[in-house]
């Protein structure tokens, strides 16, 4: 039997795995490593390549539609940023003027531990009137070292201002989050990752004592990012819970909402002495 | 010379909104009991088929305007406005928030502007100035005389944007009486003595005549002479109207008979009293100058140069108040230039110069950063073809904090300087309005739920905002809202929707938006917010928070008035 000399499936992949080893393990995580922070989501974190949000990195939000939730679930990550920054400010580039505050402002106080005279100078909004000059005020602004993350919609971005961006992040340590219609996946990216967003329903949570309102359940799927591996080339998805009161995790408030589930059966036992005392002393130890 | 700029607060807003051009704009103030009362008014650009309330004369059109007077209150105006220009007028009025802070940085801005006609400039010593009076002794003559310098200044002021009228006199009391009724003119021969004269026809511009000021003034009401309303009275009770009446009122006993204010104001109007301009500008403030031995064309210069020169005068600048522990807070650059007369070789003359003002959030004495501002104002202005000097002139210092620097530790400040600097650039080439900290407001109504305020200012609402929000109430702790019901984009203007709601009052089950149909699988709802009436046009609005099938969430709301849908806002 004669071999034709050429690898197969299995050795072109493993050779290129080997190179880009060697080469650094991408283009994306050269230099001195940023650290990771959690994104105060813990399904979010799992999908995103490098386990949280990588300071001085993109993500890109492609909204399946306007009201899909992309930009909410941005804005609650830029307040976990914040918050994690001594004295770090979100900077909202608003090219539409659309961008309502009110929604964001008690997620941040809550992020920030509650102290509403801290937040002054934290979040900052620029609404800049022509398209260069809204990449030039990302670019300023991820160039800022006391800026923790840049919240845009940008809608039309040319590869080389992408790329100047993630430069400009490197530099200061911001974190870019880019809002982008779902028609932009086509287009080539320097974010770290590119998360797609839908909007689903069923946000309530059994026995939370929670509503439909203050909850918005979203699934993510990662559609891009830094090549790292066969490992990592299929698509994964993610299904999270926003809540929307505190501009955070919603499991957490499933985990509370079981334990309140647990303590109204007990509390719903009938109060006749030994059986009451024991009930409360099992609602204690939880 | 006297530079009025009528209705300034309103003046004010419409250069910072200029969408607020085509509706009524009122600026209120708030008073007790929840009262609001009108500082001033005006509609710059009404719609067809209605009045244009902003001209003080009737109408072009043949219909009266409005006769808004500023002190009524709001529901007094916002009736005499419906019945000159129909309810829905009322609908589309604005109301903003009275802001006199605001308003006398602007016009202290406008005189700062207006140091390129004299250097003694001056803002009217009033409690709500109008008024900039600048020295023009021995300066005209550089314009081409006083009609041409001060046409000069009502145009230059007309291209930025802002309505001037302006007089040119021998005191500040009768530049102001001019300015203020330059469509005066003297009376006919036949026109009965004392009777104050009708205004003839639009004029912008005035120039009393020297040393005879009194007689050229004489046909004016009484009202020009700066008096208060009791002092006017008194003197209509007399059968006195004019300056001219006043005049001829023996001077002995005006004191006795009208107060001190009268006689006071006749002398400084006829100069036998002088009157100092108080200039807040502070004329002690370092500038930096460099003239050039020949113009120079600005596309030959090369930005390395231009940045060089700028930062030489900057530096210079800079250094004195850097040893005072000051820092600037505003600047101009003034670029000089001239043009060659025509069949005179060699001859040239002088232009206006190209200004460039750059404001600062916070005082900095790092010349590079102001440097850097300066450049990204000048890569953003139209800039002359060729030019014979620069002027760099700090128009507003403040202190710097600065202390003794720790080794670690300064996170948080350093943070701050470095966001500060961030700021300064980003409202150096969006504009000041353009950058801003929004602060949540106790408004029920979602147009008026924050304010913007500069960033600076973010510790002291109470100086009120800039723009973003209209209403201006007291200021929230955050916290206690409902952000789950607010959505994160709200559209500027609710669009009108078509929905069907199964029951009558009901939430929607379908609304039609951009040409698609969404399907409704959950309302909550509603959530009914109204405005008082004092509040100007009525707002009765059931908000609901919808998410449709596809799993978009939307906000809608039902016009109470007339039950139609419309969307407010996107959970996106």
């Amino acid at each position: 039997m004669v071999s034709s000399g050429l690898p197969g499936g299995e050795q072109v992949r493993d050779m290129l795995a080997a190179q880009a080893a060697q080469a650094g393990g991408g283009f994306t995580f050269k230099g001195p490593a940023q650290p990771v922070l959690s994104s105060g989501f813990r399904a979010l974190d799992r999908l995103l390549p490098a386990g949280g949000v990588r300071r001085g990195s993109l993500l890109e939000w492609l909204a399946a539609t306007e009201a899909s939730g992309a930009a909410a679930l941005a804005c609650a990550v830029a307040c976990r940023m914040a918050a994690a920054q001594a004295g770090g400010a979100i900077l909202v580039v608003d090219r539409r003027g659309l961008f309502h505050p009110p929604a964001v402002l008690p997620w941040l106080e809550e992020a920030c531990g509650g102290r509403g005279e801290a937040l002054a100078g934290r979040l900052v909004v620029a609404r800049p009137n022509r398209d260069d000059d809204e990449l030039w005020a990302i670019d300023q602004a991820l160039r800022c070292a006391g800026v923790a993350a840049v919240l845009a919609w940008p809608q039309r971005v040319h590869p080389t201002a992408m790329r100047r961006w993630q430069l400009a992040a490197k530099a200061g340590g911001a974190v870019g989050l880019l809002v982008r219609p779902q028609a932009a996946q086509r287009e080539s990216s320097w974010a770290e990752a590119r998360v797609c967003v839908w909007g689903a329903l069923g946000g309530a949570l059994e026995g939370s004592g929670t509503d439909s309102l203050s909850l918005r359940r979203l699934r993510l799927a990662l559609v891009g990012g830094p090549w790292l591996g066969a490992g990592h080339m299929e698509e994964r998805t993610a299904d999270i819970v926003l809540d929307l009161t505190r501009g955070r995790d919603g499991a957490l408030l499933e985990r509370d909402g079981a334990l309140r589930e647990r303590d109204g059966a007990l509390r719903s036992l009938p109060p006749q002495g030994a059986a009451r005392q024991e009930g409360r002393a099992v609602c204690r130890a939880s | 010379m006297t530079i009025w700029l009528p209705r300034w607060p309103v003046q004010r807003r419409l250069r910072e909104s200029p969408e607020l051009r085509y509706a009524p704009l009122f600026v209120c103030r708030h008073e007790p009991r929840g009262v609001m009362r009108v500082v001033a008014w005006a509609w710059a650009v009404p719609a067809r088929g209605e009045s244009g309330a902003s001209r003080s004369q009737p109408a072009e059109r043949g219909r009266p305007a409005a006769r808004i007077v500023a002190g009524m209150s709001l529901a007094e105006a916002l009736a005499v406005l419906a019945q000159s220009d129909g309810p829905r007028a009322c609908h589309r009025a604005e109301i903003v928030a009275d802001d006199p802070v605001g308003d006398r940085e602007g016009i202290e801005e406008v005189a700062r502007w207006c140091r390129r006609f004299a250097p003694l400039v001056a803002v009217e010593s009033a409690g709500r100035p109008e008024c900039v009076h600048v020295d023009v002794t021995g300066t005209a003559e550089f314009f081409g005389g006083e009609e041409t310098l001060v046409r000069t200044a009502v145009w230059t002021l007309q291209a930025r944007g802002i309505h001037a009228r302006a007089a040119i006199a021998d005191t500040i009391g009768a530049g102001w009486a001019a300015a203020r009724h330059t469509d005066f003119r003297p009376p006919p021969a036949g026109h009965p003595a004392g009777h104050p004269a009708l205004p003839t026809r639009h004029r912008r511009c005035a120039i009393v005549p020297p040393a005879d000021q009194m007689t050229a003034l004489a046909h004016l009401p009484a009202a020009a002479l700066r008096l208060e309303s009791d002092c006017l009275a008194r003197l209509r009770e007399v059968g006195v109207d004019t300056i001219g009446g006043v005049g001829k009122l023996p001077r002995k006993s005006l004191t006795s008979r009208f107060g001190p204010q009268l006689a006071r104001r006749l002398a400084q109007c006829s100069g036998t009293l002088a009157e100092p301009l108080e200039t807040p500008c502070g004329g002690e403030l370092p500038h930096a100058s460099q003239a050039f031995d020949f113009p120079l064309l600005l596309r030959e210069l090369t930005q390395e140069a231009l940045g060089a020169l700028v930062q030489r005068l900057v530096q210079k600048c800079v250094a004195p108040l850097a040893a005072a522990g000051k820092g600037v807070t505003a600047l101009q650059v003034r670029l000089e230039s001239s043009r060659s007369w025509a069949g005179q070789e060699g001859a040239r003359e002088a232009c206006a110069p190209t200004v460039i003002d750059v404001g600062l959030f916070r005082p900095s004495a790092a010349v590079g950063h102001l440097a850097e501002l300066i450049r990204l104002r000048m890569a953003r202005a139209h800039l002359p073809r060729e030019i014979s000097g620069m002027v760099v002139d700090v128009v507003a210092v403040g202190p710097v904090a600065a202390r003794q620097r720790m080794l670690f530790g300064e996170v948080a400040e350093a943070t701050a300087s470095q966001v500060g600097l961030l700021l300064d650039r980003l409202s150096g080439r969006l504009g000041r309005s353009s950058v801003f900290e929004p602060k949540l407001l106790a408004d029920a109504q979602p147009e008026h739920a924050w304010l913007a305020v500069p960033p600076a200012a973010s510790g002291r609402l109470s100086t009120g905002g800039r723009q973003g929000s209209k209403m201006r109430a007291c200021a929230l702790p955050v916290g206690g809202r409902f952000p789950e019901r607010r959505p994160i984009c709200l559209l500027p203007r609710p669009v009108r929707l078509e929905a069907v709601a199964v029951v009558p009052d009901g939430p929607p089950v379908r609304f039609q938006y951009e040409g698609q149909t969404h399907d409704i699988a959950q309302a909550r709802g509603p959530e009914r917010i109204e405005t008082a009436w004092w509040r100007g046009p009525c707002v009765r609005r059931d908000y609901y928070v919808v998410d449709t099938s596809a799993g978009d969430r939307y906000w809608l709301f039902r016009r109470l008035q007339d039950g139609g849908w419309f969307l407010h806002g996107r959970f996106a």
